[in-house]
């Protein structure tokens, strides 16, 4: 079974919603990433918007990038 | 050198794989009209174009058309989509909508109230044939078109209706499950229309909104439809942004 290229996910929050579909969200280590949506956020119509909870996926190629592959409810 | 290798791992999942590591992730998703949905996660060019390719090539047999959407500001993935042979069929602006107004009076003889399942039903299959008997029904989002051969959910909870004499002739569906609820559906009888129904239903419901401690709702309109823009542009909503859908028929690319 192949392992995944993006395996660091991390949970954060949006702290600013930036132009070309780009977040910066603040992880809970208190770094903060690039991020954009996924595919399946897209899919499934998901907003997101300032100070939403997220789970991001971060690029194994730029740390300070990642991807936002699950938005929390609350 | 590394080699990439392009592996469908289920029916409507595609990995891209190079050593033995999966750098990018494809994924086919049937929707409610027909349509299939492609999404494609990656952080390479070269691997979105690959897999794009082979995605298609696996789906060239369905008749239904391919898309997916695309923030409107997303010039890379909206050109990887474009190399793949998908072009723009339709766009959707984003309006924030603000939640304190004064409710506005429903017309002479029309009540706004809760919905109940079996007339709602009445209503949705009707605005449904209305949808489908004119042009402009090939635009409308998947969640507006009926399941392929099955009942589509619905659930009176999320919906306040309009009726006149007993009938429901209009309704207003709202999500609220997130910080900041969705206007999902905004439909009225077209008999019924430019009496201020559907302005009176989304009073009401923002209003309700608000006195639930929400500021604001969000809605998605299309560009093309110049009554709902007017209706939200009437209630103080701003466009925040907006999404691209893009489309591939299959045996056009």
């Amino acid at each position: 079974m192949p392992r995944t290229a993006g395996g660091i996910e991390v949970e954060g929050t949006v702290v600013e919603c930036l132009r070309n579909a780009n977040f910066r969200v603040e992880l809970t280590n208190g770094h903060k990433v690039l991020a954009h949506i996924s595919g399946k956020i897209r899919k499934n119509y998901i907003k997101i918007v300032l100070e939403d909870r997220v789970l991001v996926e971060l690029s194994p190629y730029d740390l300070d990038r990642g991807r936002i592959i699950f938005r929390y409810r609350n | 050198m590394n080699t990439l290798t392009l592996s469908r791992v289920a029916e409507n999942q595609w990995h891209a794989i190079e050593n033995d590591l999966v750098v990018g992730r494809g994924h086919a998703a049937r929707r409610l009209d027909g349509r299939t949905f492609l999404s494609i996660d990656t952080w390479r060019e070269a691997v979105f174009d690959r897999l794009a390719a082979a995605m298609l090539a696996d789906l060239a047999d369905q008749e239904a058309p391919q898309y997916t959407v695309v923030d409107e500001t997303d010039r890379d993935l909206i050109a990887n989509w474009e190399r793949a042979g998908f072009t723009r069929e339709r766009r959707e602006s984003e309006f924030v909508v603000p939640t304190e107004l004064t409710p506005a009076d429903a017309p002479p003889g029309v009540v706004i109230t809760t919905a109940s399942e079996a007339p709602l039903r009445e209503l949705d299959r009707a605005i449904r044939a209305e949808i489908e008997a004119t042009v402009g029904w090939q635009t409308m989002p998947a969640e507006v078109l009926p399941w392929q051969g099955g009942t589509r959910p619905l659930d009176p909870s999320k919906y306040t209706v309009a009726t006149r004499d007993g009938r429901y002739v209009g309704m207003v569906r709202v999500a609220t499950m997130t910080r900041r609820p969705r206007i999902g559906l905004v439909a009225v009888l077209t008999a019924e229309r430019r009496h201020g129904i559907a302005r009176a239903l989304l009073t009401r419901t923002l209003s309700g909104l608000h006195q639930a401690g929400f500021e604001a709702a969000t809605a998605e309109v299309d560009e093309t439809n110049t009554a709902a823009l007017a209706l939200f542009d009437g209630l103080g909503a701003k466009r925040t942004g907006g999404s691209l859908e893009l489309i591939s028929r299959p045996g056009r690319v």
